[in-house]
């Protein structure tokens, strides 16, 4: 078939090898500054309000992003189910896939969202890690068909779910996988809410088929930064790093946060230092924010 | 007499089948009521130290305050007989509408349950006239609200405006909850507070119905 000429980009972990990955940043917020009324999950404006979606991929792609993740966080049956929106799954899915597809550049690469399905373990909640791994293989299996370059499990708070998840996505593929759980800062050290510490998340997803571990969402930028060095002690993995822009405050009826686009940056470059391989922001930062590391990091 | 060092483990390991044998016993053996509950109680409360010590964590929790609510289960029938009642005020609580996340909820109310509350738990996606329905309907004393998400937040603020506007917003304590509400988040909006964990919910809702 002559003229069509497939672009090569290297695969993600051949260009984790050379040199620092920019992630996108934080989404669900964007969306609800552009009017996403409260309840609606993101994953519906794929269909209605797909410009605004797209928007945001491309922004970040502007910014300086290398990745950007599909608008599909929360786009598993039971996330979706929860949200009385269950009869779209694969729509929602696919068309998120499409959306980055349709303003991706050559060389920028689309990464498959995973996040949790909102349903606990006992004694917690009921549900079973069977019930965890049918969730995750019909979105994965979705996401895979419309065309990812790799797959990210994110914000997972149990790492029995998270596993569940990697397992899943290995069942169908084996593009790589990125899992990143969410931790929070105790007296004793990093856990989940769960009580997972580092060094088990780590053994565990490495284990399940994880090709790159890391930390997102709960902790601000800075409290992030002493978690590195005890990731990259338990693995040989790349590591990815997604903090919050700081805490969410409501003022006058607007959600601010407080962390500039520069301190979060300064955060990040101390990260690198550390170890972490990929980088990029979770919830409260925007396209400035990978600007700036963008501009940072590249030089 | 009763084995402090039993009941306190029952329930700070969590163990449910365990936590109903001594309850039962207790009852079978014309212990003071009164003096059991205060021992599960103060176990209760070294649970909610070492969770917020980082010991413990949500499953542990969890596994505690189950164990707590099958002795009270037991134990709160025999009070009720009794005459010297114990105080169990009535607590309507829920995450307000828009808002599926539910777990800082559902601990809030296991704990309050486990502490003797008599609790309504109406879920996730709660509406507004809910909230405020059932707490006509069971004469609440207590109406807590959980918003995970800033822009659901504001339905907290709807909450009580309502309860205002309909001149019954005196009649309740109102505590608020979620990742995103802070000290001025309540007081602008009226609510008498808000804790940052279950624990110290459970500590301000004892304060404020005293």
């Amino acid at each position: 078939m002559g003229g069509i000429s497939l672009t090569s980009k290297p695969a993600i972990l051949d260009l984790v090898k050379k040199r620092i990955i920019i992630l996108d940043g934080g989404m669900g917020s964007l969306l609800i500054d552009q009017g996403l009324p409260p309840g609606m999950p993101p994953e519906f404006w794929n269909i209605s309000n797909p410009e605004n979606v797209q928007a945001c991929h491309k922004n970040y792609f502007d910014a300086g992003s290398d990745v950007v993740f599909t608008n599909t966080f929360g786009g598993s049956r039971l996330k979706l189910m929860a949200h009385k929106h269950g009869h779209s799954i694969e729509e929602y899915n696919k068309k998120a896939v499409e959306l980055v597809k349709g303003i991706c550049p050559e060389h920028g690469y689309i990464a498959g969202d995973i996040g949790p399905s909102g349903a606990f373990l006992p004694p917690v909640g009921t549900i079973t890690v069977e019930e965890y791994f049918r969730n995750f293989l019909e979105q994965a299996r979705y996401l895979s068909d419309a065309g990812v370059d790799f797959f990210v499990v994110e914000t997972m708070v149990d790492v029995k779910e998270a596993e569940a998840a990697v397992k899943a996505i290995r069942e169908i593929s084996s593009l790589p996988i990125l899992a990143s759980m969410t931790y929070k800062k105790t007296k004793r050290g990093y856990f989940t809410i769960m009580g997972n510490s580092v060094s088990e998340c780590v053994k565990i997803l490495e284990e399940a088929g994880a090709d790159i571990v890391g930390a997102n969402c709960t902790l601000g930028s800075d409290e992030m930064v002493d978690l590195v060095p005890l990731l990259k002690k338990e693995t040989n993995l790349p590591i990815s790093v997604k903090p919050n822009a700081g805490q969410p405050q409501l003022v006058n009826g607007k959600t601010i946060y407080n962390t500039t686009p520069q301190d979060f940056t300064r955060d990040i470059m101390l990260m690198i230092e550390a170890g972490a391989n990929l980088v990029g922001g979770c919830c409260g930062s925007n396209p400035e924010f990978i600007k700036e590391i963008a501009e940072k990091v590249k030089g | 007499m009763v084995d402090n060092s039993e009941y306190k483990e029952a329930i700070v390991s969590g163990n449910i089948p365990k936590a109903k044998e001594l309850a039962q016993k207790a009852v079978a053996d014309k212990l003071d009521i009164n003096k059991v509950i205060d021992t599960f109680s103060e176990a209760i409360r070294e649970v909610g130290d070492l969770f917020e010590e980082g010991e413990y964590f949500l499953p542990e929790l969890m596994r505690s305050a189950e164990a707590m609510k099958a002795a009270m289960a037991i134990l709160t029938p025999v009070i009720a007989e009794g005459k010297d009642k114990r105080t169990s005020a009535r607590v309507v609580i829920g995450t307000i509408e828009g808002d599926i996340h539910d777990i800082g909820k559902t601990l809030v109310a296991s704990m309050l349950s486990a502490e003797g509350y008599e609790v309504y738990d109406l879920g996730a996606d709660v509406p507004i006239d809910d909230f405020i329905n059932k707490a006509i309907e069971v004469d609440a004393h207590l109406i807590c609200i959980s918003a995970l998400l800033t822009t659901t937040m504001l339905g907290q603020k709807k909450l009580i405006d309502s309860l205002k506007e309909k001149g019954i917003r005196d009649k309740y304590k109102i505590l608020v909850g979620g990742a995103p509400v802070t000290k001025k988040w309540t007081e602008d909006i009226g609510a008498d507070g808000t804790a940052e964990n279950a624990i110290s919910a459970v500590k301000l809702a004892k304060k404020l119905l005293e």
